[in-house]
């Protein structure tokens, strides 16, 4: 009889489902965020009726069409980050640091400044804290399995 | 001459004289390409050099100037009060004019010989910005330390050349101890100069080097010496970690049973390998700023899993190529050997410094003392206790080890004879004692002497226990011996590197994409720190902490490229900030935070109990 192939799964860490349900959670505030825009501007009752420039400044539906758009790309972003975390792919750790790297350091910016915003500052906190598990980086090839050396290239 | 890893070991008869034994073993040095000293004699350096007293009220005495001095007048008894340095004097303060005249001459020099270092990929890309800032640090402490001044060491090259020119003379001065059954050959090098810092990037510059190496015999068959140890000095290596077996060809270079040393560009040190060497300086801080470091470094790699960080540590590299002279049996240049003990005046009796006094409180400028003293004038380890020095105090010669290990398993297992008799005797008679014991239970007039007999009977108990586990213990080590012996007699060898917990290995040289770009970024980007944020003070004040948190990131992230150690340094980054607004969250929501602990405890309590309840 032929021996079938042994398939080996490795069990997800927890860190890895709470950051995957954090990236679900944002892409539906993204989306949110599209839509929006372009409800304030009626765009969905009667359609792009105006211009999107005055002069060289954008109108208020030329800025709710590239708000809408730069959203749109974000949260389509954070969909393919999302498949390339739950393939645990290296690369979607690799953006999803630095992305939670860039967020911190503009939230304590922010909060240096007197803008301070708590509930994303907690959100990346815990993302950062959880993408930087030992058990979450090895089973993204991040660190090694001794658990000594982190990768370098 | 090729170089050889064979195993053969050269022969010489017990009886043969001092001179003979250390010519047949003396070694080959390989020096690096642009070294510029070599062992030279300590005769022609003394007359080149004046003698000094320095007093501890901060005054310097010539005592003998240049030319007058000799071997004999140097050795003269001179009394002082406590705390005085007497010391050698190679290169006189030199005029600013004089310094510009012999540095132009230096270069002009080197040109003509063509003997040029090119440090590769240097010591500064070896290390992150951390490192490099304290190593900043450590340039500017000479500032205010004591130093050789800086062109001492073009003076002292041009001054070595011409020496050179009148007599090409290298010397080594061999000196043969006779202690426990060995026989240990040690070779020293007199070097004039120490020029690490100012040739080669290192950690120091001082007058005169005493470098030194060890060849450790002992007697075989028909009564001839044979070679079983090599023990080498180096930096930051001790006792056990310095020496190699002869045998140990992938440690020891041989070139026709004659080891081989490859010593460190300027530093002099040996080593057993060609390479380049990462030593590592760490900065003498107060103990408060240590235990702060020790306790961040643990909660960076224990809570966060990080790797460790250590800013404090300065990288130096010594590089040992082996690319350049060549000196020993067989090579280019020969040895000219003179062999030294303790009744050799100058070697006993002058304690003082063989070179300038810089005054360096950390001493790493100042030039060493002879073979026999360290430079505080104590006896040198290495010279009183040469089996000490290379961990070999306790380990008897190859053809004696079967007899100890056969007369150690005689002596355990008569031992073990006289324990098992005493044993069942001393356990029999607690037996009967307890049994007595028994006998006065439940007897209440009988306590005092109850009382008394369990009193009694404690230590017997203790020393019963104590002989049975001396007999388990000794049958392990009976065990050990045994095979021990049964290897011996196969002819089984050891490891030869089983009793080295430090190996000295050579760092690896292997090009990156951006080894290039990474050493002119290494060269520069402090500076361009210091410049960009000068420029912030000056042209965004308003935005002066924004602007230094993203030139800092700038820098790391810039760095962390050119390293090839992206990753780890966003990781790193990102694990940082997130500390950082975990603090700020604790500080503004303590109280939120310890009242969700509280429900969290208090729910998982519930959960626990209920679970108790119902299962």
């Amino acid at each position: 009889m032929k021996r079938r192939k042994k398939v080996w799964t490795r069990k997800r860490p927890i860190a890895v489902t709470i950051v995957a349900w954090g990236i679900f959670i944002l892409f539906l505030i993204r989306l949110y965020q599209v839509i929006e825009p372009l409800i304030r501007e009626g765009v969905f009752e009667h359609g792009i009726t105006g211009p999107l420039f005055m002069g060289m400044r954008l109108t208020p539906l030329g800025n709710a069409l590239l708000i809408s758009a730069t959203y749109l790309f974000l949260s389509l972003a954070g969909i393919v980050v999302l498949i390339g975390f739950l393939r645990v792919h290296r690369w979607a750790w690799l953006v999803l640091m630095s992305w939670t790297g860039f967020s911190l350091a503009i939230t304590l910016i922010s909060y240096f400044y007197g803008h301070p915003n708590y509930i994303v500052m907690a959100s990346d906190t815990i993302i950062a804290f959880a993408l930087n598990q030992a058990d979450v980086q090895r089973i993204f090839r991040i660190r090694t399995d001794q658990g000594e050396h982190i990768n370098i290239n | 001459m090729n170089t050889s890893t064979s195993t053969d070991r050269p022969t010489m008869p017990i009886n043969a004289p001092d001179l003979d034994l250390l010519r047949r073993y003396e070694p080959v040095i390989r020096f690096t390409k642009g070294e510029q000293f070599y062992p030279t004699d300590v005769e022609r350096y003394v007359k080149e050099s004046s003698l000094w007293a320095h007093y501890p009220d901060g005054r310097d005495e010539l005592l003998v100037k240049q030319d007058d001095l000799t071997l004999e007048s140097l050795v003269e008894q001179r009394p002082a009060v406590f705390g005085t340095v007497h010391y050698l004097r190679f290169i006189e303060t030199l005029s600013l004019s004089e310094s510009a005249q012999v540095l132009a001459n230096q270069l002009r020099l080197r040109s003509i010989l063509k003997n040029n270092f090119h440090a590769g990929v240097g010591r500064l890309a070896r290390g992150g910005l951390l490192p490099r800032m304290a190593d900043a640090l450590f340039t500017i402490s000479f500032l205010l330390r004591g130093r050789v001044p800086a062109a001492s060491a073009a003076a002292a090259e041009l001054d070595y050349f011409h020496m050179r020119a009148q007599k090409d003379n290298f010397v080594y001065y061999g000196r043969v101890v006779r202690q426990n059954d060995w026989v240990a050959l040690q070779y020293w090098f007199f070097y004039c100069y120490n020029s690490w810092r100012s040739g080669f990037g290192g950690v120091n510059d001082h007058e005169s080097d005493w470098e030194m190496i060890t060849i450790y015999l002992y007697e075989g068959d028909e009564g001839l010496l044979k070679p079983e140890w090599v023990a080498y000095a180096s930096h930051d290596f001790h006792g056990d970690d310095l020496r190699r077996r002869w045998d140990d060809a992938s440690q020891l270079d041989l070139a026709d049973g004659h080891p081989i040393v490859y010593a460190g560009a300027g530093s002099h040190a040996s080593y057993f390998r060609p390479g380049e060497y990462q030593a590592e300086v760490h900065l003498d801080l107060p103990s408060w700023v240590n235990s702060a470091h020790q306790a961040w470094n643990k909660f960076w790699t224990n809570a966060l899993g990080q790797q460790p960080v250590d800013p404090f540590r300065i990288p130096f590299v010594d590089y040992a190529r082996g690319d350049g002279m060549s000196l020993g049996p067989g090579q280019s240049k020969a040895w000219t050997p003179v062999v030294i003990d303790e009744s050799t005046p100058w070697v006993s009796q002058y304690r003082g410094l063989w070179g300038l006094f810089a005054k360096d409180p950390i001493s790493g400028e100042n030039a060493p003392a002879g073979p026999m003293y360290n430079r505080d004038g104590s006896p040198r380890g290495s010279w009183y206790d040469p089996l000490g020095f290379a961990g070999l105090d306790k380990v008897p010669p190859p053809d004696d080890t079967l007899r100890l290990l056969v007369k150690n398993s005689a002596e355990i297992t008569t031992h073990q004879a006289q324990l098992e008799s005493m044993i069942p005797e001393k356990a029999g008679a607690l037996q009967a004692l307890g049994i007595k014991l028994k006998s006065m239970e439940k007897n209440p007039h009988l306590a005092k002497q109850h009382a008394a007999l369990e009193k009694k009977m404690a230590p017997m108990i203790e020393e019963v226990r104590g002989l049975r586990r001396e007999y388990s213990e000794n049958m392990a080590i009976l065990e050990g011996l045994k095979e021990r012996i049964e290897r011996e007699k196969s002819g089984m060898g050891d490891d030869p590197r089983a009793h080295i917990r430090h190996l000295a290995m050579p760092v690896t040289t292997r090009r990156r994409r951006f080894d290039r770009a990474a050493e002119a970024w290494a060269a520069v980007s402090l500076s361009l720190l210091l410049f960009g944020i000068v420029g912030l003070v000056f042209f965004a004040p308003n935005f002066l902490w924004v602007g230094l948190a993203i030139i800092t990131l700038l820098f790391v992230v810039t760095e962390s490229i050119l390293r090839g150690a992206f990753i780890q340094t966003i990781g790193q980054i990102t694990a940082l900030l997130a500390v950082i607004s975990a603090i700020i969250l604790v500080v503004h929501f303590w109280f939120w935070l310890l009242m969700a602990a509280l429900v969290g405890i208090a729910v998982f309590l519930l959960a626990q109990r209920l679970r108790e309840l119902t299962g």
